[in-house]
């Protein structure tokens, strides 16, 4: 029987499921060797069980807890796609606030104590962190990224087909960086987030040009100590460094600058 | 035909640039964002080889690469036309010239033939290597702030190279070490050097003294001192700032430490490459095992591995005085400006008498 497998989303852009659309060379091979069963952006059919489900997106509301739940029970392999499942994704800088400090800063001051004063927000708010899908279910793989890197979706499930599974090596971005024969960064004179990140981007963003902004997450054994004494050689004052953290990579700060509880 | 010639700069590069005609040619270039990379010449192209003579470096990964480049494909299998399972391994013969190998990295390869050679020899590394002419260039100044060639005993390192190009009384002296260099040399236009050890004494006599970054010890004591500082505090010191990132090995013209990974056709999942990735010892994971153990967690003790095998372990395995060769490109790399030059240092002065006793985990 071919695979059947489906994608689901929660608090995310869906822009990682376009990003699989966008295989459209490969897609009709996977066709032949797949069954889609659910998928939003895509078909309107559902299925009741499935080999492989892929989420997207982050964990807000109890009720989206709930239905994540119910995901993996009816999954044989749960897969995190892309940043927000994987990390929480820039959303997740709303933890590092009050919910009344968060509804004042994007409705404004009228709006402070509306999330306590109206009872219709309460079960909005009365989870107040945003949760990367591993802090409520297990997770059997994740595809990292702002937007996952299409290859390494086709490479996951050409491994499904075959039995086995790709490896999640803990390798920062500088080593593909190295590979590609890219200068560092730093010694462009600019600051960098690569060596705290999860590679497997072959380093789309440095190979252009650009820095790496960690959109795949910090790593779990990221030496934070030693690389925010990096970023303060080359400029940045604290403010400046935990900004860029905090944009992709705000719920894996606290979670290794804070420690376990 | 010459074992030796005097050549003029521009009659050196014409020859580099018309071997394209039989072999790619692999030649140092600076590009635009000022690193040197080691790159393959446009055959008949004279100025993008003036790299070739340049002393400034080192390159941003040393050229020995080019014999297990990232990512190479091992072998391809799935089910031949009889329906058996079937296995193909993948060898590159495709002859090549490296052209403007300065010692520190030709000794890297040298010492890496002898490791890729020996046990269990290594017969992608091996193709790549029989199938390629390497042209060296003696240096007449260190090439970075960085460079202790000298400490590490590759500054007068030849063997490997086919042909040695050298700056000597305002020519370059092409001196032929191989057959191969000596049938090189045919196309080179020349005057033949009746002295050629006279010339390579005038060279040494002409380059600066002490050459490049001095150790307070030979190889030899270093080695040493390696060893006995097994519980030594200058582990903890030298990885306080280290951020795991694997740079220090993945430009380490001696690292040759690897990972496997399969690549499946997603359209035929019978089909696939097993494909060889760069690893090295201070990258998270490296020495996990079955059931998940990882036993060298610690970063002090994954340091102390490194140092080891450049300092005691693989000159104890393969007879040589240091793997490491002085090329400075570790401590150049890093961002946390961990040079492996000052490990050495401290190696040899010994532990400070004040510091206190740190005993690193295994």
């Amino acid at each position: 029987m071919r695979p059947r497998i489906a994608f689901f989303d929660f608090a995310s852009c869906e822009g990682c499921q376009l990003a699989i659309l966008n295989c459209e060379d490969r897609l009709l091979d996977l066709l032949q060797l797949v069954d889609i069963v659910e998928f939003r952006e895509a078909l309107s059919e559902k299925g009741a069980r499935y080999d492989v489900a892929f989420v997207e997106g982050s964990i807000h509301r109890e009720i989206d807890a709930e239905r994540l739940r119910d995901i993996r029970a009816r999954s044989r392999l749960l897969v995190a796609l892309g940043a927000c499942a994987s990390t929480g994704n820039v959303q997740a800088a709303a933890n590092a606030l009050s919910p009344a400090e968060n509804f004042a800063r994007v409705y404004g001051e009228a709006a402070r104590n509306r999330v306590q004063a109206d009872r219709r927000h309460w079960p909005l708010w009365a989870h107040t962190r945003v949760r990367p899908i591993e802090e409520v279910v297990e997770v059997d793989h994740h595809l990292r990224g702002c937007p996952v890197v299409p290859e390494e979706f086709l490479r996951f499930l050409g491994h499904v087909l075959a039995g086995t599974r790709p490896m999640e090596r803990p390798h920062a971005v500088c080593t593909e960086c190295k590979a590609a024969g890219v200068r560092c960064v730093f010694e462009r004179g600019e600051t960098c987030m690569g060596q705290v990140t999860w590679a497997g981007c072959r380093a789309i963003c440095t190979r252009q040009g650009y820095r790496c902004d960690g959109c795949r997450g910090l790593l779990p054994d990221a030496n934070l100590a030693a690389h925010r004494r990096v970023l303060r050689e080359h400029g940045l004052d604290d403010e400046a460094i935990d900004a860029r953290y905090d944009l992709f990579c705000a719920a894996g700060r606290q979670a290794i600058e804070e420690g376990p509880l | 035909m010459a074992e030796a010639l005097y050549a003029s700069s521009e009659s050196v590069l014409d020859w580099i640039a018309n071997q394209g005609s039989t072999r790619a040619v692999i030649a140092p270039r600076q590009g635009d964002d000022g690193a040197i990379r080691y790159e393959p010449l446009e055959p008949g192209d004279r100025e993008a080889a003036r790299g070739v003579l340049a002393l400034a470096g080192p390159s941003l990964l040393p050229p020995g690469k080019l014999f297990s480049p990232p990512g190479e494909v091992l072998f391809t299998w799935g089910p031949a036309e009889d329906g058996s399972f079937r296995v193909e391994p993948r060898l590159d013969r495709a002859p090549r010239l490296l052209a403007g190998v300065h010692p520190c990295d030709l000794r890297a390869i040298h010492l890496m033939d002898r490791v890729q050679a020996d046990g269990n020899p290594d017969p992608h590394y091996l193709a790549r290597r029989e199938a390629t002419a390497i042209v060296g260039l003696a240096c007449s100044e260190p090439c970075s702030e960085r460079c202790f060639c000298e400490a590490m005993g590759s500054l007068d390192h030849h063997e490997g190279a086919d042909v040695m190009l050298a700056a000597v009384d305002g020519r370059i002296l092409a001196h032929a070490r191989t057959p191969l260099g000596v049938s090189l040399l045919a196309d080179l236009a020349g005057e033949p050097c009746a002295d050629p050890e006279a010339a390579w004494a005038r060279h040494r006599a002409a380059r600066p003294e002490p050459f490049g970054r001095a150790l307070p010890g030979s190889r030899e004591a270093l080695g040493r001192a390696t060893t006995a500082a097994w519980s030594d505090p200058v582990w903890t010191r030298h990885t306080e700032a280290c951020l795991a990132c694997g740079t220090c090995n993945l430009v380490c013209p001696t690292c040759y430490c690897f990972d496997t990974r399969d690549e499946i056709d997603v359209a035929h999942p019978g089909c696939g490459e097993r494909c060889r990735d760069w690893d090295g010892c201070m990258l998270p994971g490296f020495a996990a095992v079955a059931g998940g153990h990882d036993f060298r967690r610690d970063l002090a003790a994954r340091q102390r591995h490194r140092v080891n095998r450049k300092f005691a372990y693989l000159p104890a395995a393969h007879g040589d005085a240091s793997f490491c060769v002085g090329c400075g490109r570790c401590g150049a790399q890093c961002t946390a400006n961990i040079d492996i030059f000052d490990i050495a240092r401290d190696l040899l002065a010994g532990s400070p008498d004040d510091a206190p006793e740190a005993e690193v985990s295994a």
